[in-house]
């Protein structure tokens, strides 16, 4: 579990509270890129776009939905990995999820938030999206629930409840330690941060069942979210769209997506912050497996939805599945196929799962490929619907690419936050997997 | 027994509630004809929409990235190769499906099925998710991407009974409504119950002039789109998909030899 | 960074706040134009908010003569529909007709009397004003007359019908001057000339084309832009499904489908300039197989021998089988009708081919009968109907004179010849000789740049007039045309222009023309048109049939004529019918192609292209928007390597121009095909600089029967220049992919 040598309790709390406690200016420097990077490539072009409207944008009348959807349900994607590891690993009790899970389900929470954002960015009237919100009003209209959009509204709302109720409860007992090492503005703080955690047994218990509880309701949460994001598509009957296998495509991919972001974010976090003595091989190894597995399901996934078209012989779904695979974009598509089915399959080597350079390698490729597959689904079969004469084509502008990188830096930029006020790594958790210690050493 | 008939009323709703449209019958149903062996591609019909219902100058930047806005569009099919090649021409504009993709897609109600059988879209609900318009398959709803202004003095020509839309804003036909409300209205203050077939004509049904155009109540078995409708080369484009498009086309006929 | 103390903390707040406030109490007191809460407590006169108005008066977007509908809410035209009541229209519309309104709304109006300030061609105008300019041409038009060098005048209008047209000429009449032409690219001449050989007429016959069973097209775009688009469409789709049981069948003879080639059930692509023979072939089979059986049978038979199916075949590349067939459908048809326009008629043959379908006609026994030739008769009035057209001869005969520097004073209304006419005329050239020119004008077109003074003119729907259609719809008939609008600028109607230049140049031009306004003219000649027909008609009883008459916009006198045809005999037909081939300008090893240039559906011979809203509407054919482009064959593109997009430079004996290519399935192999319309260097900002203009391509080939320019008789040759260009259309693609858009495939032939 450790690679170089087991530490002790005092250790384990000063290796991952100094990350909160002692900041440098490379931090500073760091966030303030970050920052900028999120400013002038994210909320200046939106800016922009709020004043002149969504055509500054690349849609027309071909695609109506471009990459700001694609780029959100990428995010929504990115941020199954919280649940996987936390909820999925907690209740089959993997002992090798426990450094890395609290990162997780921060990923989990900012690509939620980032997805959110990109909501946002799509409509055409972004001030009156509270009218999607059942909120009573004066004008008697409640929202129609019918509406895929409007189980995306329900579900992603619930799930941000719900991710963060889950983050914050289990990291109550770090707040604690964070409070217990701090003075001053910051001990009041994480005093009422901490609800005032003592670290009873009673409490133990409290927390142990209510987090097992959530990650048991978080799982099937999950599942929905996706699957109901993916209904946004599949409920319409847009050739290359209507599959009944968008539920599970989208969960396997999602998953997939955000494992894959963990293992990025790992890297990450160990070269940085210098958790070398927490991250190991072993999850690095594991999380290669995962992925492994998830990328053969996925592949399965992609070619039932390719012979589902052929064998149909819909007009519809040929002339669509013709455009995917050898139209305008099908270079986009066959290095999605690459990078999500064929570069994965170096994980069978161990080689390739023990090198930390390696994976980092994969795991980016592997997301590049999935958000490039949200973008195909989008940009290859809106243009080729059931009227040939009104066959289109569509190309994002600078704006959507702009905005597509300034989403990561304001991920980026959440995440550089999140590990200043949150214990990256789950102290308590940590502790569990140490050996206990004898009595007389 | 006070269960009971609560309850049954309840699963009466309910079902309602499910039918396309929530109508069990609609009041008037407004539908549409167009004979194609008549229709010359003559495009009459898309200036008249667009003057009678403030559609914008476009212009030729943004045409070039395929933004245009015509409610109504001739969509043209070749049929062979020279010297046997042949043209068909085929009005596109908004079926009023009564089974609408749409309708189910609006997160906020901009889109619904009223009581007249029309599609209506209601400009100032519409938040633009633009979902209506990936599910319609007919491809005949357009988006507002900028607010459109007019060159001084274009825009003294405004129709006041139509709004003019701002940016963010889905639109589509409407089978100008606005000229059924002024029809039904005049019916209303004349005493009679029912407009009478022939009273309202959309604009491009007024404007058409190989009269390939016809419109009407379908609910009455007198009116003229009526009895277009039993022609035997009436048919709906995009049948298989089960919209119900309240426009019947009258397919093309061929000389005899 | 240093730390701030509390002192200058406070002293930058105290800082802010005082310029916050300085700002604020600044902007509150700059003073804002009162704002009315209820800006019509006193209403307005000549409307009732909220309730709509509608006046009848004339469509002038073409030269069908449409009466129109207009929509006035407020006192602003809203929109045009056609005049159910109106014979020519019937209540329906074109889309340049309902473009109207931008023509009366458009930016790029004339707004007040300008002058060059002696920089003729600069494109810089100064205003003045209206009794300044007025004096100056009254003083110079004056002076002329007195010297009785009046015929120094020239007036050079469009095509003007109605009294309008017999106020000029009774200006210049008076003036002493006989120079009033018109000129319009789109005036039939070839088939007005071939009418007046075989039928003895001035006018256009009505071609009743409702009531025809075959309906055969020798390149006429009835549908599209020939002579009366929207009454020839109200006819076709009566043809087609308004009888029970009959249905019309159409063929379109051309070598690029227009409009109406699309609508035709059979699309015959003969060679260029070879239509005319197609016609004699087919007439010759109607003779020999007995289909014909006139008393003059014989004669026919002699002047048609030399075109038998085979000769007629091996010209125009149309298989005998065809020609045949095409032949035994037009003689076995129980109401047959030919009609000739477009290109047949634009060739150097154009007047032998008009004859040739004339011919057709007359074979078929359709003269004077329903769904044939319906000789119209008198026009309402005695002024003809717009017979000054000057062709190509009389435009080559001014500009001779231009250039003589015979030409004192040109007065130019509603005629762009520098657009329309090819560079070769040297319109542009000669107007430097001319020391006066003068544009009555709404737009500043290329013929107006090159004016001294421009006279701004209300457009057609601020303006009094009348109007008789050409061709008549089979009985007497005559629109007026009232204004619906106040007018909008410091503009008059041109009626109003001419009467005060009268007024002003003095001698007896005032009292033989001493109507003040346009209204008072018209309306004096109707009085005396009334007077005539009801003799003894009370003044009461014309003020009544004046309103009656501007009620309904128009004034018909149904079920007089249709009885008395006179039929007129085929001998002038037979003794006129020849053969010339079409003589094309440029030799065929150095220009293999032939040009095709067609009257752009929206923009028609340019006049539309200053209209956003016919801009933006697709080319029904292509579906292309703001932009020209040159068409080619799939075969013959693929043969010179040419993809759609590639800038082509097209090039003939007069000139060259570039233009992107466009893939067209339905063109003669061997032919390139452009729009008609854009290419203006003037003209307003929806129309300058954009495509490319076809008339520089055409070379100066003149049909000396008619006298106008043959503008089909050029031939060119293209080459890819490797640019690429992207021409905007709005069709993705253009084939169903069998998913039976265009109704459930059947077992159809």
């Amino acid at each position: 579990m450790f690679d170089h040598g087991q530490p002790s309790y005092a250790e384990v709390n000063k290796d991952i509270l100094s990350v909160m406690l002692e900041t440098g200016p490379r931090y500073w420097m760091l966030l303030g890129t970050t920052m900028s990077v999120a400013v002038i490539f994210f909320f200046m072009p939106w800016f922009y776009q709020l004043i002149v409207g969504v055509g500054a944008a690349g849609m027309n009348r071909n695609a109506y939905w471009g990459t700001y959807l694609s780029n959100f349900i990428f995010w929504i994607g990115l941020s199954h990995s919280g649940t996987l590891l936390s909820a999925i690993l907690h209740i089959t009790n993997s002992p090798w999820r426990k450094s890395v899970y609290r990162s997780a389900e921060a990923m989990t929470l900012f690509s939620l938030m980032t997805a959110a954002l990109f909501v946002m960015v799509h409509l055409g009237r972004v001030w009156f999206v509270h009218w999607s919100f059942p909120i009573p009003n004066q004008m008697g209209l409640w929202p129609n629930f019918r509406s895929p959009l409007m189980f995306d509204v329900m579900a992603i709302t619930t799930y941000l409840t719900a991710s963060s109720i889950f983050i914050y409860m289990g990291s109550v007992p770090d707040f604690a330690a964070v409070r217990d090492a701090s003075t001053g503005t910051r001990r009041r703080l994480y005093t009422i941060f901490s609800f005032g955690w003592r670290g009873t047994a009673r409490e133990w218990h409290t927390l142990g069942w209510a987090y097992t509880f959530f990650a048991v309701f978080v799982i099937p949460l999950a599942v929905s979210v996706h699957s109901i994001v993916s209904w946004d598509f599949a409920l319409s009957i847009v050739p290359g769209l209507h599959h009944t296998i968008f539920a599970p495509y989208f969960v396997c991919g999602a998953i997939y997506s955000g494992t894959a972001g963990i293992v990025t974010v790992m890297y990450c976090l160990r070269k940085f912050l210098n958790f070398e003595r927490y991250i190991g091989q072993v999850h690095l190894d594991n999380l290669g497996k995962l992925l492994l597995a998830l990328s053969l399901i996925w592949s399965y996934i992609n070619m039932l939805e390719l012979f589902s078209s052929w064998y149909g012989g819909s007009s519809f779904e040929l002339e669509a599945l013709k455009f995917k695979l050898t139209g305008f974009y099908a270079p986009l598509y066959w290095e999605m196929i690459l990078f999500c089915a064929f570069v994965p399959l170096l994980m069978f080597f161990r080689k390739f799962r023990w090198s930390w350079n390696k994976m980092l390698l994969i795991s980016i490729l592997i997301n590049i490929g999935m958000l490039t597959e949200r973008f195909i689904i989008v940009a290859t079969s809106q243009p080729r619907k059931f009227l040939p004469n009104a066959f289109g084509f569509y190309f994002p502008s600078w704006i959507e690419i702009s905005i597509t990188i300034g989403s990561f830096a304001i991920f980026a930029t959440l995440f550089l936050i999140f590990i200043k006020w949150v214990p990256a790594i789950s102290i308590y958790e940590v502790k569990e997997t140490l050996k206990p210690l004898r009595r007389d050493a | 027994m006070k269960w009971g008939s609560d309850l049954s009323t309840l699963v009466e709703k309910f079902r309602q509630y499910l039918k396309p449209g929530y109508y069990d019958e609609f009041d008037y149903h407004w539908t549409m004809t167009i004979d194609l062996d008549r229709c010359t591609g003559c495009e009459a019909c898309v200036v008249a929409c667009q003057a009678e219902n403030n559609l914008p100058i476009v212009g030729e930047k943004r045409y070039a990235r395929n933004r245009e806005i015509k409610w109504i569009r001739i969509e043209r099919y070749w049929e062979g190769e020279y010297p046997d090649v042949k043209m068909g021409f085929i009005p596109m504009l908004c079926q009023h499906c009564d089974d609408a993709p749409c309708e189910i897609a609006c997160p906020v109600f901009a889109t619904y099925h009223n009581q007249d059988g029309l599609n209506t879209q209601i400009y100032n609900r519409c938040i633009g998710t633009r979902t209506c318009a990936v599910y319609c398959p007919y491809e005949v709803r357009y988006f507002n991407w900028f607010t459109y202004t007019w060159d001084e003095p274009l825009e003294q020509q405004l129709n006041p009974d139509v709004t003019v839309r701002e940016k963010g804003v889905m639109e589509k036909c409407t089978f100008c409504i606005q000229r059924i409300r002024l029809a039904k209205d005049n019916a209303k203050d004349d005493d009679r119950r029912r407009v009478r077939d022939g009273e309202v004509v959309p604009a491009c049904v007024q404007s058409c002039p190989t009269e390939a155009m016809a419109f009407g109540d379908s609910n009455d078995p007198e009116a003229k789109v009526s009895k277009m409708m039993k022609d035997p080369r009436a048919y709906t484009v995009l049948e298989e998909l089960n919209t119900t498009p309240s426009i019947v086309y009258l397919k093309k006929a061929h000389a005899e030899s | 960074m240093s730390k701030i103390s509390r002192r200058d903390l406070l002293q930058y707040i105290g800082a802010g706040g005082i310029g916050a406030v300085g700002g604020v109490l600044y902007s509150e007191s700059i003073e804002r134009d009162v704002e009315l809460i209820i800006p019509q407590v006193v209403p307005p006169e000549d409307y009732s908010p909220g309730i709509a108005t509608w006046y009848n008066t004339v469509c002038n977007q073409c030269s069908a003569g449409c009466g129109i509908s207009v929509r006035i809410r407020e006192g602003k035209a809203k929109k045009i529909e056609g005049n159910p009541v109106h014979p020519v229209s019937q209540g329906r519309l074109c889309a340049r007709g309902q473009s109207g309104l931008n023509v009366l709304y458009n930016p790029d109006r004339i707004r007040e009397p300008l002058t060059n300030a002696g920089q003729r061609g600069t494109g810089n105008f100064y205003p003045i004003s209206w009794d300044e300019v007025l004096t100056t041409i009254a003083s110079r038009i004056g002076r002329l007359k007195i010297e009785n060098n009046a015929s120094r005048v020239r007036l050079l209008t469009g095509r003007v019908r109605g009294h309008l047209d017999e106020l000029f000429a009774q200006f210049m009449g008076l003036l002493g001057s006989d120079h009033y032409q018109q000129y319009d690219f789109t005036y039939p001449s070839a088939l007005k000339a071939a009418n007046k050989i075989s039928f003895g007429i001035d006018q256009l016959p009505y071609y009743d084309i409702k009531n025809a069973d075959l309906l055969l097209s020798f390149g006429a775009d009835y549908l599209g832009t020939w002579i009366s688009p929207v009454h020839h469409s109200l006819a076709y789709g009566h043809m087609r499904q308004g009888r029970a049981g009959r249905r019309g069948k159409t063929v379109q003879v051309e070598p690029r489908m227009s409009l109406s080639g699309a609508a035709a059930d059979e699309w015959v692509a003969a060679r260029p300039g070879t239509e005319g023979l197609l016609a004699l072939g087919i007439a010759h089979i109607l003779v020999s197989d007995g289909h014909y059986n006139g008393s003059d049978r014989d004669q026919w038979s002699d002047v048609l021998q030399a075109y038998s199916p085979s000769a007629v075949s091996a010209e125009t590349d149309i298989s005998e089988g065809n020609i045949r067939q095409l032949a035994r459908e037009f003689g076995t048809s129980k109401a047959a009708l030919a009609i000739a326009g477009g290109a047949t008629t634009a060739g150097t043959n154009a007047v032998a081919s008009a004859v040739a379908v004339n011919a057709l006609n007359h074979l078929a026994g359709n003269l004077g009968q329903p769904g044939g030739i319906i000789f119209n008769s008198d026009q309402a009035f005695s002024a003809t109907p717009g017979t000054r057209q000057a062709g190509m001869q009389g435009i080559l005969d001014l500009v001779e004179a231009m250039e003589a520097g015979e030409v004192d004073v040109l007065l130019v209304h509603d005629s762009n010849p520098i657009f329309s006419l090819p560079d070769g005329v040297g319109f542009r050239q000669a107007l430097d000789k001319v020391p006066l020119i003068v544009a009555l004008s709404s737009f500043r077109d290329e013929t107006t740049e090159q004016a001294d003074l421009i006279l701004p003119t209300n457009t057609y729907l601020e303006s009094w007039g009348d109007d008789v259609p050409d061709p008549g719809v089979g009985f007497p008939v005559a629109s007026i045309s009232q204004p619906v609008v106040t007018t909008l600028y410091d503009t008059l109607p041109v009626g109003d222009i001419i009467l005060s230049l009268a007024r002003q140049i003095g001698g007896e031009l005032p009292m033989a023309m001493p109507w003040r306004t346009m209204e008072e003219f018209v309306k004096e000649r109707w009085r005396e048109e009334y007077a005539m027909r009801e003799s003894g008609g009370a003044d009461q009883d014309f003020e009544a049939f004046w309103q009656a008459a501007l009620e309904a916009g128009v004034w018909g006198q149904p079920g007089v004529m249709t009885g008395d045809q006179i039929v007129p005999s085929s001998s002038s037909t037979i003794a006129a019918i020849t053969n010339p081939a079409s003589q094309f300008a440029g030799s065929e090893t150095d220009y293999p192609l032939v040009l095709h240039p067609y009257l752009s559906a929206s923009l028609l011979d340019g006049r539309g292209a200053n209209l956003p809203w016919l801009q933006e509407l697709p080319d029904p054919l292509t579906s292309v928007v703001y932009g020209s482009w040159a068409e080619l064959n799939p075969a013959t593109a693929e043969d010179l390597g040419i993809r759609e997009g590639d800038v082509l430079e097209v090039e003939t004996p007069a000139g060259s121009v570039k233009v992107p290519a466009l893939i067209f399935p339905a063109l003669r192999p061997g032919v390139v095909a452009m729009p008609i319309g854009q290419g203006h260097t003037s003209y307003g900002r929806y129309a300058r600089n954009r495509g490319a203009n076809p008339m520089d391509l055409v070379s100066m080939q003149i049909d000396d029967r008619s006298g106008d320019l043959a503008w089909a008789a050029t031939r060119a040759r293209v080459r890819n220049t490797g640019e690429r260009l992207q021409i905007i259309k709005t069709d993705g693609i253009t084939r169903t992919l069998g998913r039976q858009i265009l109704g459930p495939e059947n077992d159809h032939a």
